[in-house]
């Protein structure tokens, strides 16, 4: 009998709507709110993620730290690494020119991990998205800029 | 001068009327635009979002962008469609939402009209309200819309009923229609309404939902079913103007439930005079919003957004020393008190449609006829004895019926 009376006193006074709405109400704190809005704020990414490729130089001389190992391209599974190279007086070799092609790229990490000099990486950059597949052969130049995270302003 | 046009004005009340008209028309439009933009920022923070936020400052401009984008779109008739019913189905929904405004008492000496009818002037017109849903319905020729509309029809006639009843119970504690009668009422009793009508206040927040089909009685538009229901066919302007009369539905519920219930422009417990410090409630209010509208800007990620938020706060600021003047504080108070309960209903009308999964048809069907319609009943019959025997009403008589 209690069992009854208790479902009547839910059904009268509403028990349950009202537990409802008392969820949805706390759901309004600002600190329950997900969306991030995006270009203002990023998500940081995982610490491994593998984005767009760099060519690292010298931090201090400014120079390519590439030696045109031609290691990456030979570690490509897509073979989309060309490496240029011109040997000098002294016969070694010098980088020239370096081309990735990022349509074909799979962000396997492999050509980073190839790299003796850690010359080339796969940075922490995603936004990579092109106008045309031309636009995503990254040439030497390029390259050596790094990511160009897009800068958003109003 | 400002003597001569006092005296004009007196002359000629006629144009005082048309003034207060212009006011409350542009005031409620601007009222109903963002009140989609409340709803809108409501809804999403109850759902873990942000809502609008890229159109203007924290999306303020939002409304403004949506009745461009309606205004520019095409204005499609479908081929069948009744062209003349179509055209005007609209016009009649919004028109009847806004004459209700006419007899409602923003404030006890701010209203349009005071008609000794007013109450059932109120729920006359805005039953024509219904008939722009079934005539839009009808006439787009399409097998939706006219679902929706019956839907519509079938779900006023039932609610209307419970709706109506509840209200019977506030005219036999006030012994008037008139609107500014029932408020007066309240406050020569010292009481509200719904501390003596709880149940009639319940049914009628219950059917008022239903009556304007919003969450969680939409069925007219229950988008799994029916697309879009009575408007399915309507686009670009006349959509808009659905849109307009169904928010502005909301206010006129509102409004009324506010004036009958909840005392209307009356500060709670007025008769109190231990409480008369509420009488510095907007001075508190507006800081309030200068104070959360400060957060809102130093939590912007928009450098420029921050010195709008900076300037809106202090403008915030300037509006609560006005309202510091103690005759400007008297003036204000019923508009402010007014708008704040109308405020909160609305609030709660999001709430629900936040928090409520809707009703199934036979469910709402049963809830109106099964349980609504005999409580309001029930409820009316009770007072009408409690009123019998108890030939003048006071608080502590009528208390008597409180769980009528």
């Amino acid at each position: 009998m209690p069992m009854v009376l208790t479902d009547l006193i839910r059904r009268v006074f509403l028990v349950d709507l009202i537990k409802g709405l008392k969820l949805t109400f706390s759901y309004q704190r600002p600190s329950a709110t997900y969306t991030e809005q995006y270009p203002l704020e990023r998500a940081p990414v995982a610490e491994r993620y593998r984005g767009a490729p760099r060519l690292n130089n010298h931090p201090e001389t400014g120079e390519t730290l590439c030696i045109a190992c031609n290691l990456c391209s030979l570690a490509c599974p897509e073979n989309l690494i060309a490496v240029g190279w011109a040997r000098t007086e002294d016969r070694k070799k010098r980088l020239t020119t370096f081309t990735y092609d990022l349509s074909r790229c799979m962000f396997c990490g492999l050509c980073e991990d190839a790299c003796p000099v850690d010359a080339l990486e796969l940075t922490q950059d995603f936004e990579i998205a092109q106008y045309s597949r031309q636009g995503l052969i990254w040439d030497r130049q390029a390259l050596e800029e790094g990511p160009r995270p897009t800068r958003y302003t109003r | 001068m400002v003597q001569n046009a006092i005296e004009f004005l007196q002359a000629h009340l006629f144009i005082l009327a048309l003034i207060k008209i212009l006011i409350v028309l542009l005031v409620l439009s601007g009222i109903v635009a963002y009140l989609v933009y409340m709803e809108r920022k409501v809804l999403s923070f109850m759902q873990a979002r942000l809502g609008p936020m890229r159109v203007g400052p924290w999306g303020l401009l939002q409304p403004v962008a949506d009745g461009i984008k309606l205004l520019l779109k095409e204005d499609i008739i479908p081929a069948g469609a009744d062209k003349f019913v179509f055209l005007l189905a609209p016009a009649i929904s919004v028109m009847a939402a806004f004459t209700v405004f006419s007899v409602i008492p923003f404030a006890g000496n701010f209203y349009i009209s005071d008609i000794n009818i007013g109450l059932l002037f109120i729920l006359g017109v805005s039953s024509l309200g219904i008939y722009g849903i079934i005539l839009g319905g009808w006439s787009s020729n399409s097998h939706y819309p006219l679902l929706g509309a019956l839907r519509s029809g079938a779900q006023l006639v039932s609610y209307e009923v419970a709706a109506g009843m509840a209200l019977v119970g506030v005219l036999l504690i006030s012994n008037s229609l008139s609107m500014v009668e029932i408020v007066n009422r309240q406050q020569q009793m010292g009481v509200w309404n719904v501390f003596l009508q709880p149940v009639a206040f319940v049914i009628y927040l219950i059917a008022a939902v239903a009556e304007t089909n919003r969450n969680p009685f939409d069925l007219p538009e229950a988008e799994s079913e029916l697309t879009a229901g009575f408007h399915t066919e309507y686009s670009g302007f006349r959509f808009a103007l659905y849109f307009l009369a169904e928010y502005t539905n909301m206010v006129v519920v509102s409004c009324i439930a506010v004036t009958m219930f909840l005392g209307g422009w009356l500060r709670p417990f007025a008769s109190l005079r231990a409480l008369d410090f509420l009488n510095y409630a907007p001075v508190v209010a507006f800081l309030g919003a200068g104070a959360f509208i400060l957060w809102l800007g130093l939590k912007s990620l928009v450098p420029l957004e921050r010195y709008f938020f900076l300037a809106l706060a202090l403008a915030c600021l300037v509006l609560a020393g006005l309202v510091a003047i103690p005759a400007v504080l008297n003036a204000i108070q019923g508009i402010f008190w007014f708008g704040i309960k109308v405020l909160a209903f609305l609030y709660a009308f999001i709430w629900y449609r936040g928090t409520f999964p809707r009703y199934r048809y036979d469910q709402l069907m049963n809830v109106g006829w099964h349980w609504m319609i005999p409580i309001a009943l029930g409820n009316l019959i009770v007072t009408a004895l409690v009123r019998y025997f108890v030939s003048s009403p006071t608080p502590s008589a009528l208390g008597a019926g409180l769980g009528g």
